[in-house]
């Protein structure tokens, strides 16, 4: 049999990219050739049937090509494909166990590709899928799926948020959870709800729901990640978004100095116009409102049931199988939910006797939980053996001195909770370390006196008193509180910001030239006229603020800018007169309430703007430190202030803060010394000058060269012939160089890029 | 400054091409071996010699399993192996291996790449006893159709043969196994480009882009690649249709009953023990369940019936269509007409 010559178009008509490559140009035409593949597909489809583990690659076209060609182009003939998502999905949920890997993949990949191309649904890929999820034993398969169940899911939540899905599916995992509590297949539920919560696509209480559910579930790698979703899931989110937000910095100053120095050329617009749109949309996002996200501790039904089901279920049932930290993570959980709902649950204070001894291992994480779960609410008989407790085994002098500032950091943070569950005795005994030795002991014992002299001053001996809580006792100022006893519900400086409010006004009055109090009548009749400009001062006040004590202040004028933007053109349209009736109107409303103390109106008659709240914190914060402190402890007592401020209500106690100063105490190495002088440096291996660190910066960066380092790195022999040359010019020649050299000046370069 | 520069060129050597200039020899690589040294003998440590050649069966299953080879001519070697094997066997001797192991090694070469090897295999499955492929003519099926619609020519060609082949062999069996009916037909149209047009029409909104696909059917596909293609695709088809339609002359002679079996016998035949193997496989008990398509047709007025509703007019608008075109491929077409008309003169529809 000769050779036959193959023609070249013959060659390319046998490859499946190509036809599709055509299929795709033109579907009408290549009609004839996409069903014959299409019978070619369902022929190998047949014989893959017969035995679908020894699928036989070895032919031309593998099956798995056929899959990938008739799912690239079915979108073009929709009747023809109607039965191949079908075909897919029952290859794929029959025989994954025993496919091929390969093949398995561009199964999975086909179907996604079809969702894709909307000829599925979402529901319908996700139902095929999440089975064999949870089934497979393969961990390859199992970690696609995963990737392409979650790129799914975000997908179709993009562009507005898909309920319908999203309540099918979290049923699902419902389901799953709730099914067969024992099995570790929930721990696909859990990772899929887990990272959801994370990228806040699921923000609502339904996937807390799931969470819960988990929580409560029989194995232990389920509760554990049920736990640590509600420990850890918000940070987590917030991190995120963080992270976000920090990518992609452009530098637009850099940018437009190299477009002003560098060549023009369409490419380099295209990266400018690039770089100018993402700073743009960057800006959008900044601007765009805060999206009011609920922490998963906020979003849960019946806490006090679920706090009970799970001390029940997982710390106080002898059959429970958790090992000592995962014990740890559900009773920081359980402790949380108390601590934070103010739930009650009696059998929890005295499940912790038990551990309250130095040797228990990792007993500050048990301290940490027994201060958050103590609260207001809680009786203080429950307490009180407790800190007895806590106060024998841990603060004696016989004991370590770590041991004792744990004790005493864990009395402290329960006794800041639940005041009243201190005796005066065991109290002055406790104060009394502040004559210790030890640095860590002594800063423990200061907290626990400091804390004392705010909330029960007749508790401590006289002279430890101190001179303000001494005063207020005497006067009679100061009263203890009582057991369930709450402050009335108000807005916490309030009245400063008012009085400040006042005084800032008298100011600016004082600046124009006008008397501090004025009468005005015109009050009524500007009311609404006031209205969308008040805003606007708050904003120039804040901005205006001279002489106040500075705690932390780039935050507030950061917002106040911003809200000044737009409302500074308003103001101007308005005459003097107006805004003069504003203030007097402020006047006439302050007036009645520095005669009586009742409860200020401003919350309630005005809403507060983010500009007002940020200086109201600021406010509260500068009050809380007395004035009268030298200068020094003055800045101190503000940092300590603010970081008690920033601590916000939701965030856990931790066991590093009931160790506090510990490390102070412990006596370091010297190789440990070192090791902190260097933490904050980054490792110089290479001993450099810094210019020569200036120029690599230079280099790293891309940027040219002077003239003058060119010069000096041109090869000698490059100048050797002018250098000869130079000398031996005749005085014609030397004059047309010099002539040259002026022209050259004038063109400006040897190139002339001037006039351009 | 010395030492770094000393440093530097080091380091650099390491990377340097070598230089080639013409009519020097090619420097040598540094991790050359040489092997020019010539030895009179070559002294192994252990050797063992086998006095005894393999047994016929054991080379027979070897090259067996040769079949699943890389190299094509390795697959082409072993087939030819086997084609002598089978054919040189004494007469009503039984093949080496069951033909039951035989046809799953085979039946994956029908789709090999490799020209050789396909027309070697067709030799060796000629070779096979026709009787006891009969039972296995359904799963060699589903490659020849895979093999009819396959994207390279050459295999298209090569599949129309083998197809050709089991007509030959066992044309009852071809028919009338799961599937074979419908879906062959199926494919041969599709390979042919016969449609139904009212199908069509349906399949497609508009209207003009139906006429253009159906003046391209009636070119008869990729005319360019392959000349003779489709006309041997119309044979095969004209073969299978008097395979599927035309009964076999025996059974045609449907003479009374009373004058071959005497007075108190009646419909003895029907009584009798099936002549085919596996008699109740129509019923599929134990297999999945099978659609229209898949079923079996083991009648030929249940052929007729299904050729009647869903092809005839397919290949009644495709015949003609060839016809007017003449020459080779007319008067293949007209041969496939004829039999359309012999395979359906005694149907008549019932409703």
């Amino acid at each position: 049999m000769p050779k036959r010559k193959v023609g070249a178009l013959e060659k390319i008509d046998a490859d499946l990219s190509n036809l599709q490559y055509k299929i795709r140009r033109d579907p009408s035409s290549y009609k004839d050739d996409f069903e014959g593949q299409y019978s070619q597909y369902e022929h190998q489809r047949e014989i893959f049937l017969q035995a679908p583990s020894s699928a036989t690659e070895d032919g031309i076209v593998s099956f798995r090509d056929l899959i990938d060609f008739v799912a690239h182009v079915s979108d073009c003939y929709p009747q023809h494909t109607k039965q191949f998502p079908q075909d897919l999905m029952g290859i794929l949920s029959v025989y994954h166990e025993e496919l091929e890997p390969e093949l398995r993949e561009k199964i999975v990949g086909s179907l996604v590709l079809l969702r894709r191309k909307d000829i599925i649904d979402s529901s319908t890929l996700l139902h095929t899928l999440f089975p064999i999820l949870i089934t497979t034993p393969s961990k390859s398969l199992r970690a696609l799926l995963f990737q392409k169940i979650l790129s799914d899911l975000r997908t179709s939540n993009a562009s507005a948020t898909n309920h319908k899905l999203n309540r099918t599916i979290q049923t699902v995992l419902y389901n799953l959870l709730g099914a067969d509590r024992a099995s570790p297949k929930g721990l696909w539920a859990v990772k899929l709800t887990r990272e959801l919560w994370k990228r806040q696509i699921w923000t609502e209480s339904k996937a807390v729901e799931i969470m819960k559910e988990a929580a409560l579930a029989d194995n232990e790698k389920v509760i554990v990640g049920g736990v640590h979703f509600f420990l850890g899931g918000d940070k987590e989110r917030e991190e995120l978004e963080d992270e976000s937000s920090d990518d992609e910095a452009v530098d637009m100053g850099r940018i437009k100095h190299q477009m002003a120095i560098n060549k023009k050329n369409k490419k380099k617009a295209r990266m400018m116009e690039q770089a100018v749109a993402t700073v743009k949309k960057k800006e959008r996002k900044k601007k765009q409102p805060h999206p009011l996200n609920f922490s998963a501790f906020h979003l849960l039904h019946d806490p006090q049931g679920f706090a009970e089901a799970l001390f029940s279920k997982h710390l106080q049932n002898r059959r429970s199988k958790l090992n000592l930290e995962q014990k740890l993570l559900v009773l920081q959980l359980v402790s949380r939910l108390v601590g934070l709902h103010k739930l009650t649950i009696m059998s929890l204070y005295s499940y912790f006797i038990k551990f309250l001894t130095p040797r228990q291992p990792s007993v500050t994480s048990f301290l940490a939980s027994l201060a958050q779960a103590t609260h207001s609410l809680v009786p203080p008989d429950v307490i009180e053996p407790l800190i007895q407790k806590i106060a024998n085994e841990f603060v004696s002098e016989a004991a370590a001195t770590e041991i004792a500032s744990a004790g005493l950091n864990a009395i402290r943070e329960i006794c800041v909770r639940q005041p009243l569950a201190m005796n005066d005795t065991l109290l002055q005994d406790l104060v009394m370390y502040r004559k210790s030795k030890d640095k860590g002991v002594v800063m423990a014992a200061k907290g626990l006196l400091s804390l004392y002299r705010e909330v029960g001053a007749d508790m401590l001996k006289k002279r430890d008193r101190g001179k303000e809580a001494a005063m207020s006792l005497r006067s009679g100022q100061r009263k203890e509180q009582r057991f369930g006893e709450e402050g009335l519900g108000e807005i916490e400086g309030l009245a400063l910001l008012e009085k400040w409010k006042e005084e800032e006004r008298q100011r600016q009055r004082l600046e124009k030239g006008l008397p501090a109090e004025q009468e005005s009548d015109k009050e009524e009749e500007d009311e609404e006229g006031n209205l969308d400009d008040w805003e606007v001062e708050e904003a120039q006040d804040t901005d205006d603020s001279g002489g106040w004590i500075n705690v932390e202040s780039g935050n507030e004028i950061d917002i106040s800018d911003s809200d000044d933007d737009k409302p500074r053109t308003k103001r101007t349209k308005i005459d003097d007169e107006a805004s003069k009736a504003d203030e007097d109107k402020e006047n006439v409303d302050k007036k009645p309430e520095a005669t009586t103390e009742k409860p200020s109106t401003l919350a309630t008659t005005r809403i507060l703007t983010p500009a007002d709240l940020t200086k109201l914190q600021e406010l509260r914060l500068s009050a809380s430190i007395n004035s009268a402190l030298p200068a020094s402890q003055r800045k101190r007592a503000a940092q300590q202030a603010a970081a008690l401020q920033a601590r916000h209500a939701d965030d856990p106690l931790t066991a590093a803060e009931i160790e506090g100063l510990a490390s102070l105490s412990k006596r370091s190495t010297k190789v440990e010394k070192i090791a902190l002088a260097r933490a904050g440096k980054s490792d110089e291996s290479v001993h450099q000058s810094t210019q020569a660190k200036r120029k690599e910066k230079k280099e790293a960066l891309g940027k040219s060269t002077t003239n003058r380092e060119k010069a000096r790195k041109k090869n000698f022999l490059m100048t050797l012939g002018k250098g000869k040359a130079k000398g031996k010019r005749s005085l014609v020649q030397q004059g047309r160089v010099l002539k040259a050299h002026i022209e050259r000046g004038k063109r400006g370069g040897k190139k002339g890029n001037k006039g351009k | 400054m010395g030492s770094s520069a000393k440093k530097r060129t080091d380091k650099k050597k390491d990377f340097n091409k070598p230089k080639l200039k013409v009519g020097k020899s090619r420097p040598k690589p540094t991790n050359f071996t040489d092997t020019s040294f010539k030895s009179k003998s070559i002294v192994l440590a252990h050797q063992s010699i086998t006095t005894t050649a393999p047994t016929q069966s054991s080379q027979f299953s070897h090259h067996l399993s040769l079949l699943s080879s890389k190299s094509s001519t390795q697959r082409r070697d072993s087939l030819a192996y086997l084609t002598t094997a089978v054919a040189s066997r004494p007469a009503g001797s039984p093949l080496p291996q069951p033909i039951s192991v035989l046809l799953p090694k085979l039946n994956p070469l029908i789709l090999d790449g490799a020209n050789g090897v396909r027309s070697q295999l067709l030799l060796l499955l000629r070779a096979l006893p026709a009787k006891e492929i009969e039972p296995h003519i359904g799963q060699v099926l589903l490659y020849i159709r895979a093999g009819l619609t396959h994207l390279a020519a050459d295999i298209r060609s090569s599949a129309t043969e083998t197809l050709l082949w089991a007509l030959e062999t066992c044309p009852d069996e071809v028919v009338s196994c799961a599937g074979g009916w419908i879906k062959t037909l199926k494919c041969l149209l599709t390979v042919l480009h016969w449609h139904d047009p009212v199908q069509r029409t349906t399949a497609l909104t508009g209207g003009g882009t139906s006429n253009w696909t159906s003046s391209k059917a009636a070119g008869l596909g990729n005319a360019g690649a392959k000349g003779n293609l489709p006309v041997k695709t119309l044979n095969v088809l004209a073969a299978f249709l008097r395979a599927g339609l035309v009964p076999a002359p025996g059974e045609r002679e449907n003479t009374p009953f009373q004058s071959k079996w005497p007075f108190p016998l009646r419909h003895v035949e029907c009584h009798m023990l099936p002549k085919r193997s596996n008699a109740f496989a129509h019923l599929n008990l134990f297999g999945a369940p099978r659609d229209e398509e898949g079923e079996m047709y083991i009648e030929p007025e249940d052929r007729q019936r299904i050729f009647h509703r869903r092809f005839q007019r397919a290949v009644n608008m495709g015949v003609e269509a060839g016809k007017r075109e003449g020459g080779e491929v007319g008067r293949a077409t007209a041969a496939v007409g004829k039999t359309v008309e012999e395979g359906m003169n005694d149907f008549e529809v019932d409703t």
